[in-house]
């Protein structure tokens, strides 16, 4: 039988509408179920009967979790690890991404290629070597460590990110502050950067999402809790206890994304274009 | 005297730096060596630096290892010399051999089921009703959660006492008890390949959404008036078109399947028996837990191998993409 057109209009229509309902709803129940959790009592999560909504709604997890010692400490480390990552990768990202968005120079296409292939290498076989000169250079269970290896694998994506950004800058606008006289740097600082401001903030974004949320380094260079970035003390608050702790969990997992959804929302315009933009061109 | 010197003499910034020593004007340094022809090099260096100390250093020195024995807990041994002798071993050790099987089904259907989703989800996308762009935010979320975080949610939905997902199953009729997906061999792998589908969708779904929304209008408009079905649209307009963003997506998504043991680290630990063991988890346990730095690096070096031949692919096809 053959659909009429306003028939097979009406057909996508609904398909459409049905598919991004179930996008949504894959993409968050986990999310809502998590922070339906957190606020509920550890009775009231182990029961015969599942509890949908909380009966008794409390935030005494959040309460719990932020009395513990230990809790400020590991999100502290981590605060400070994401800042320190950031500013590294935003500051030496951005120098070499003019740098390649400005200049042609023998080498240039090589270097922009081993940029990217730089992701292929496996994180485990950089692991090895990276605990071996850390442990050399008493690096281990340091923040400034840590930041450093997650500058690894996070500053050729700034980089590439930021060139995205810069070539999208005419150089016109550039020369013309030349010719006011202004110097190169100075034409960096006072015309692209405050042009590219979106894009820059969209990459520190991304950058600050990562170091966040980075597990697997972190879990091999720190070996107390004094150093322990948040993932990892959450990961090991599983391991001490038979009986998970769920309410618990979910909180943390609650406190460890608050951050990101704020972050997400502010920078929501310029961070998935940039995606994007890598992505494509990439 | 230009406009810009006037607005700096008024910032406060300027009145500082009148009262600098000449040779301090750091500003004035950068500035006059930024008009050099030095300037593009200056820039690139520390970014190459980094890349030297934090990547290139210790891939090398990785390599150099897998070449030797070095084992922390037997400090006794030192780092002898043993050329491929820890590879030679490889080929003889069940656990990888199993781990290269576990790691082939782990990424192929780690990659593809994502892909599906994501292309189905960005086709809706493209159509642009009302809230999609409110959809194509909120997607997003899984790929950004850090993965302890999503390790847990999941662990807590398939609980085998606790969770909802068994929970509404059993009401639908469709489970006649609690099924402890991560303790069973069967389910195991299964239940993670979820997991990876929730926190993979949302790439796959944003790069295709942004290749289709290349892709000229007019093409298919005129495809409609030589009366194109919308199948043979999507075949001979849409599938061509997207090849190069598909295969791009692919490669850089199958490469960070198979360099992460994240899921595994949290959610099985390469369990039940060796049912997730995949080789990232195995090189990740054998550097972690038993310390054997040589036989780890070994692992990790096969694993470059596998991974170069994906960039491989990865190059050429965004190399024809550039032309």
């Amino acid at each position: 039988m053959q659909l009429s057109f306003r028939g097979t209009q009406r057909l996508y229509r609904f398909l459409t509408a049905a598919v991004l309902v179930f996008a949504g709803i894959f993409a968050l129940f986990p999310l809502v179920w998590t922070g339906l959790t957190s606020l509920k009592q550890n009775t009231d999560v182990i029961t015969a009967e599942m509890q949908y909504l909380p009966h008794n709604p409390t935030l005494e997890n959040y309460f719990e979790l932020w009395s513990r010692k230990s809790f400020v400490t590991l999100f502290g480390n981590s605060v400070v690890i994401t800042f320190m990552t950031v500013s590294l990768c935003l500051l030496v990202g951005t120098l070499a991404a003019y740098a390649f968005s400005r200049y042609r120079f023998t080498g240039r296409n090589a270097a922009l290629v081993g940029f990217l292939l730089i992701r292929m290498f496996p994180m485990v076989l950089m692991l090895i070597p990276l605990f071996i000169i850390m442990r050399n250079l008493q690096l281990l269970n340091t923040r400034v460590g840590l930041a450093l290896a997650y500058t690894t694998f996070l500053l050729p994506i700034a980089t590439w990110m930021l060139k995205g950004f810069f070539d999208a800058i005419p150089p016109d606008l550039e020369d013309a502050a030349r010719i006011d006289g202004a110097t190169r740097a100075g034409a960096i600082v006072r015309v692209v950067l405050p042009l590219a401001a979106p894009g820059v903030a969209a990459t520190a974004v991304l950058t600050a999402i990562a170091a966040w949320n980075e597990f697997l380094f972190a879990l091999m260079f720190t070996t107390n809790e004094a150093s322990q970035t948040w993932p990892v003390g959450l990961h090991l608050l599983v391991g001490e206890e038979f009986n998970l702790p769920w309410g618990l969990l979910s909180a943390g997992g609650m406190i460890s994304i608050a951050p990101i959804i704020v972050f997400f929302v502010l920078a929501q315009k310029s961070l998935v274009r940039g995606l994007m933009q890598g992505a494509v061109k990439g | 005297m230009t406009a810009t010197s006037v607005e700096e003499r008024r910032s406060g910034l300027a009145l500082l730096r009148s009262y600098w020593p000449a040779w301090l004007d750091v500003f004035g340094w950068v500035g006059r060596i930024s008009e050099t022809r030095y300037w593009a090099w200056l820039m690139l260096l520390p970014g190459f630096l980094l890349i030297s100390v934090v990547i290139f250093y210790p891939v090398i020195s990785g390599v150099w290892l897998s070449l030797h024995e070095y084992n922390l807990l037997r400090p006794a041994r030192g780092q002898p010399f043993v050329g491929l002798q820890q590879f030679i071993d490889l080929l003889e050790d069940e656990r990888f051999w199993l781990s290269l099987r576990n790691t082939a089904y782990f990424g192929v259907f780690n990659v593809l089921n994502p892909f599906t989703l994501g292309l189905v989800i960005a086709l809706a996308l493209k159509r642009a009703v009302r809230g999609a762009g409110l959809v194509r935010t909120l997607i997003l979320m899984p790929w950004f959660m850090p993965s302890v975080v999503a390790g847990h949610m999941w662990a807590l939905l398939l609980d085998s006492r606790l969770g909802v997902i068994n929970d509404i199953l059993v009401k639908l009729g469709l489970l006649e008890s609690y099924w402890p997906w991560f303790a069973r061999t069967e389910t195991a792998m299964p239940a993670i390949l979820l997991v990876g589908l929730w926190r993979g969708f949302p790439f796959f779904a944003l790069l295709l959404l942004a290749g289709l929304q290349s892709i000229s209008q007019e093409m298919y408009e005129a495809a409609a008036v030589d009366g194109a079905n919308a199948l043979s649209r999507f075949r001979h307009i849409t599938i061509p078109l997207l090849l190069p963003v598909i295969v791009v997506a692919i490669t850089l998504r199958t490469i960070a399947v198979v360099n992460s043991p994240d899921l595994m680290i949290i959610l099985t630990g390469g369990g039940p028996g060796l049912a997730t063991h995949v080789l990232s988890f195995y090189a990740f346990q054998t550097a972690y837990a038993a310390f054997d730095f040589g036989y780890a690096a070994a692992l990790s070096v096969v694993m470059l191998g596998i991974l170069i031949f994906f960039t491989l692919i990865y190059l050429r096809v965004a190399g024809v993409n550039r032309d």
